[in-house]
């Protein structure tokens, strides 16, 4: 098998398929392409991230609840922009300011901590999950970009047996061919993206748990608090 | 904007897409391309009638030609072929001997009379010369005499050889010709064809006495000839013509085509016999293959350039039957 660029009307090759094609369906192409491009960018930069996410989640978690001094772990971890570590500071923030004036309302302030801690992880799980759309999207129409791609190649090769009064295959298969190498696309883009939403829909999940029980255990800490100053 | 990990996301995509597309491109991942590439839609002619034995016809050599021998042959040759033909030759020798004969013994008589001719020829135009150059001379009036001797026999020498060689040439080349064949041969025998005429030929005389006409002949190659080029002409029609389902192809049919003097179709093909290769996965396509035989030569019905001699003789192409299959 020599490596040849083969543009002849037999060849699969993806090239001479796009290049037979006819505009409508080379536009087709062209954007399932991209969107196939995208998604694959969006699936790796998702599993880098998310990975990488988890790992310092779990760091975090453990040195948190190792860590003695919540201010001096503030100090530390404050400024970071993990999404557990924006959690702890919307926790720390709303419990500064709760506790700043000399009467404190215990109730209130938990019912504050809680709002704003819940807030902050739903910013950051949205944060995440942003481009996750348009893996849902990818997923559910290329398949019918594909189709339409298709169907338009398809009436074209039935028009050209129309006009050359020929219903060879040879007249047809072309056009066929490169008809179905639209869909073929679409659904060489659609099956990954749908993969990988599911997938990705999972660790966001597992994230976004993770960050609510780090919340609902800070949150407990802070009402503790709350109430052994309470007493005081 | 895209953080650290999206961009080394993005990166990888566009690599992989176009290491993938390359790869499809430069045909490492296509299927190995089928070797022969076959036309699409491909019948198959087989004529099984008007076919003769495979076997070489015995050639039976046919009688060499010969001009009528003139004479008795002088070298008897061998007696089988001799007596063979001795009947045609018998009655043309008679004639011919009588024909050399004349001919050499009026030549030679005219030959003397010629020479003897140009001797008076000249006499008659000298005398007018002289007159007309003495009637010019007579005013010098010096030497009459001699003037008018003097050209007059050289005038006259001068018209007399050439007239006279003139006159006996062609007859001495005539009787020198004819009188030495007369008499180096005087019993003609041969042909009068030219010494060539055998060339080529083997000096053997034939054996053969098959006199039979050279007719025209249904063969094995002409009838394969004949059905190559009604397979040509019927093969657009025949591409036209579409498989009716898996196995179809398996089916061979057998057409008997009536044709007319100038290709026309003398009635629909009609199917002869039942088909071959029908099997029960494709009993319900022989109807369907039907059609197409029938439709692909009424389709290209007038068949063109067959050879007219071999229409109406046995086996001819009046009544021709062929095979008709899909390919497959």
């Amino acid at each position: 098998m020599t490596p040849v660029l083969n543009t002849d009307a037999v060849s699969l090759s993806p090239i001479a398929l796009f290049l037979q094609a006819d505009i409508v369906v080379k536009i087709v192409m062209a954007g399932l392409l991209l969107a196939s491009i995208w998604t694959w960018a969006i699936i790796i930069g998702s599993w880098l991230k998310f990975g990488r996410i988890r790992k310092s989640v779990e760091k975090f978690e453990r040195d948190f609840w190792k860590a003695d001094d919540i201010d001096a772990f503030y100090k530390v971890h404050g400024e970071s922009d993990l999404p557990i570590a924006r959690v702890f500071a919307a926790g720390v923030t709303e419990w500064r300011r709760s506790t700043a004036g000399g009467n404190v309302d215990r109730d209130g302030t938990r019912e504050r901590l809680a709002t704003a801690m819940a807030a902050a992880a739903a910013a950051e799980v949205d944060k995440l999950s942003d481009k996750l759309n348009v893996l849902a999207t990818v997923g559910s129409v290329a398949p019918f970009v594909g189709l339409f791609g298709t169907v338009w190649g398809i009436m074209r090769s039935f028009t050209g047996i129309a006009q050359q009064q020929n219903t060879s295959l040879a007249v047809v298969a072309p056009g066929i061919a490169e008809a179905l190498f639209a869909t073929a696309i679409g659904l060489f883009a659609a099956i990954p993206a749908v993969i990988a939403y599911n997938r990705l829909s999972h660790s966001i999940n597992r994230i976004e748990a993770r960050l609510n029980r780090f919340a609902d255990g800070f949150h407990s800490t802070l009402s503790r608090q709350l109430e052994l100053e309470g007493r005081r | 904007m895209m953080d650290r990990a999206e961009r080394t996301g993005f990166g990888v995509a566009v690599v992989g897409h176009l290491v993938m597309f390359g790869l499809l491109s430069l045909s490492f991942l296509s299927p190995p391309k089928p070797q022969p590439k076959q036309q699409p839609i491909d019948v198959s002619l087989v004529e099984d009638v008007a076919l003769e034995a495979a076997a070489p016809e015995p050639a039976e050599q046919p009688a060499q030609s010969r001009a009528p021998v003139a004479g008795p042959p002088e070298d008897a040759p061998p007696p089988a072929a001799e007596a063979v033909a001795q009947p045609e030759p018998a009655p043309q020798p008679k004639p011919a001997p009588p024909e050399p004969r004349p001919e050499p013994a009026p030549q030679p008589k005219p030959v003397p009379q010629p020479k003897a001719a140009p001797a008076p020829k000249p006499a008659p135009k000298a005398p007018p010369k002289p007159p007309q150059k003495t009637a010019a001379k007579p005013a010098e009036a010096k030497t009459p005499p001699r003037p008018a001797a003097k050209p007059a026999p050289a005038r006259n020498a001068a018209p007399a050889k050439p007239a006279a060689t003139a006159a006996s040439k062609p007859g001495t080349a005539k009787s020198t010709g004819n009188n030495p064949q007369a008499a180096a041969k005087p019993k003609p025998r041969g042909s009068r064809l030219g010494a060539n005429f055998l060339q080529g030929l083997s000096a053997d005389p034939s054996t053969s006495t098959s006199q039979k006409p050279m007719a025209a002949k249904m063969s094995a190659s002409a009838a394969a000839s004949i059905g190559s080029a009604i397979k040509r002409q019927v093969q657009p029609c025949a591409d036209r013509q579409v498989n009716p389902g898996p196995g179809a192809s398996d089916i061979v049919v057998t057409l008997r085509l009536r044709i007319n003097r100038d290709g026309s179709l003398a009635g629909r093909p009609t199917i002869a016999g039942a088909p071959r290769g029908v099997t029960d996965a494709n009993e319900r396509y022989v109807d369907a293959v039907n059609r197409n035989a029938i439709n692909a030569f009424v389709g290209c019905a007038p068949l063109r350039g067959l050879p007219q001699e071999l229409y109406d003789v046995p086996n001819g192409w009046n009544d021709f039957r062929m095979t008709y299959k899909l390919p497959g």
